[in-house]
């Protein structure tokens, strides 16, 4: 089965000096992950995302489109990154949603995919 | 006719486990136990079975297969697709098998941890003990409709979130025993709770509970806190017949009729909780058990062993640090050391004061060390705090007795 993980983090998990290097090691271990995913071929697609204020959102409504500054909910927590994984079933999903690394707060998502 | 619906409902968790674990549909699975229970009712009293399992796993799943067979045919009307192939269940069909056993799986799907906790409590009756809804909105105060709506989402996201039909791996096991315990205790103090309301139905429904826990108990033997829960569920139960007065009173246990106290139950509890500790690995459950446990030896002794109560509170309370254990814990040191020890251990629980058992605690222990104002002023409390019927009828007695005083 086909699973999204989506990663939300703090906006400002990763501001100033601190954040940096936060980031920094947040990052070597997505690698780290990513690559044992690969090497299991559990990985089909992954990446982390730009800064929330660089989203723009479509707003449908009425039979007319509308552009939108910024991502669909403001929240604290913001979408930073997801991967797409292809494993057995949602108890290895949840293994490895809990092995995606994120700063204090950080919440990752599991979706199974819709399957048509 | 009450012989088939009991054979019916011992049957009903293997034979409903099996045909989920081959049909993985908990849907279809528990319609077509439903359908062939209804036949089974209409065709035992002419011909009873040699074995009401088999009969019923072989005529439910019959019954899954021809509705299966019925939807692909509606599908291919739309879809065109090809003849359906004999399924593997038709071929295994005709190897008159005996029922695997998929009752652990089972319950291992119903209460897991990616279901919320009283979703989970709620779905294990359902499906594992074959409750109604009805029953179930009832026993967890909320509409029947909201209930169905819960359950149908549970079971939606046990489809489509791939919730595996298996028993957990090793460095799962842990979590995923604890998700089971903690599901059960939600069901079993619903249960309790029920019988406070006074609830009429409420003692079938506490049997199932204690039909499921032992159940648990047998698939895992070799778990110290399943057998603890079986045997809490069992002591506790032991004393439902003892626990309101005529007038619909609560009781508490210290001042029950032993004679009323069910010794067939206490004496499983005493064989559980003995195996448990045999076992060697205690938990909270194991202790609670014998917290009741200690409660029960009241009808050999005669009086309540307070100071091993006290003590049994004090572990509980290393390894359960809720308000609720620490109030208790509170109440059997007032007993068994005397009232104002009772109230300095009462002092040091925090933002409590708008919680019953804090103030019916505090009631209590004033008026056990002669502080009748402060006893009345927490009762007054207390019932100000909505308790249900049957401790409603207890605290005004008690406080009218102050009066008397």
């Amino acid at each position: 089965m086909q699973y999204m993980i989506l990663i939300y983090e703090p906006e400002d998990a990763y501001a100033g000096e601190a954040g940096e290097a936060a980031l920094k090691d947040i990052v070597a271990k997505h690698m780290v992950l990513a690559a044992e995913l690969r090497a299991k071929g559990a990985m089909k697609d992954g990446s982390g995302l730009q800064d929330s204020s660089t989203a723009t959102t479509v707003v449908t409504r009425g039979g007319r489109q509308t552009l939108h500054d910024g991502p669909f909910a403001e929240t604290r927590e913001h979408l930073g990154g997801y991967y797409l994984i292809d494993v057995p079933d949602l108890d290895e999903a949840l293994a490895i949603a809990r092995r995606v690394p994120v700063v204090d707060g950080g919440k990752v998502e599991v979706r199974p995919l819709a399957v048509h | 006719m009450r012989r088939f619906g009991q054979d019916i409902s011992t049957a009903r968790p293997r034979v409903v486990a099996a045909l989920a674990g081959r049909l993985r549909d908990l849907d279809l699975a528990e319609d077509a136990f439903a359908d062939a229970a209804a036949a089974a009712l209409v065709t035992w009293p002419n011909q009873a079975p040699r074995d009401p399992a088999a009969w019923l796993w072989r005529a439910a799943l019959r019954r899954a297969i021809d509705a299966r067979r019925r939807a692909a045919v509606r599908d291919r009307a739309i879809l065109d697709a090809p003849e359906p192939l004999p399924t593997p269940e038709e071929a295994l069909m005709a190897a008159d098998e005996p029922i695997p056993d998929e009752r652990l799986k089972l319950i291992f799907v119903c209460c897991h941890p990616a279901l919320a906790p009283d979703i989970r409590a709620a779905l294990t009756l359902k499906v594992v003990c074959g409750l109604s809804t009805a029953r179930l909105a009832r026993a967890f105060f909320t509409a029947e409709p909201a209930m169905l709506q819960r359950i149908t989402r549970a079971k939606r996201k046990i489809a489509g979130a791939g919730v595996p039909f298996e028993v957990p791996s090793r460095p799962a096991w842990p979590e995923r025993l604890e998700a089971v315990l903690a599901t059960l205790e939600i069901a079993y103090a619903q249960a309790y709770e029920d019988a406070a309301l006074a609830d009429r139905d409420a003692a079938p429904f506490a049997a199932e509970i204690l039909r499921l826990s032992g159940l648990l108990a047998e698939l895992m033997p070799d778990e110290p806190e399943v057998l603890g829960l079986a045997a809490l569920v069992r002591f506790a139960e032991a004393r439902r017949p003892a626990r309101l007065d005529d007038m619909g009173a609560m009781i508490p246990p210290s001042e029950q009729d032993v004679g009323l106290w069910r010794r067939d139950l206490i004496a499983g509890g005493a064989d559980l909780l003995g195996r448990a500790a045999e076992i060697g690995r205690s938990g909270p459950r194991q202790i609670l058990a014998a917290i009741h446990a200690a409660h029960c030896t009241r009808a050999e002794a005669g009086v309540t062993d307070w100071p091993t109560i006290a003590a049994l509170y004090d572990v509980l309370a290393e390894v359960r640090p809720h308000a609720a254990v620490a109030v208790n814990r509170a109440v059997a040191i007032g007993e068994a050391r005397g009232a104002d020890a009772g109230l300095a251990e009462l002092a040091r629980i925090d933002g409590v004061e708008d919680w019953l058992p804090y103030q019916a605690a505090l009631a209590a222990l004033s008026a056990k060390g002669g502080c009748p104002d402060q006893a009345r002023d927490a009762y007054t409390a207390a019932l100000a705090l909505q308790p249900p019927p049957a401790e409603r009828l207890w605290l005004e007695r008690r406080r009218r007795d102050l009066d008397v005083a």
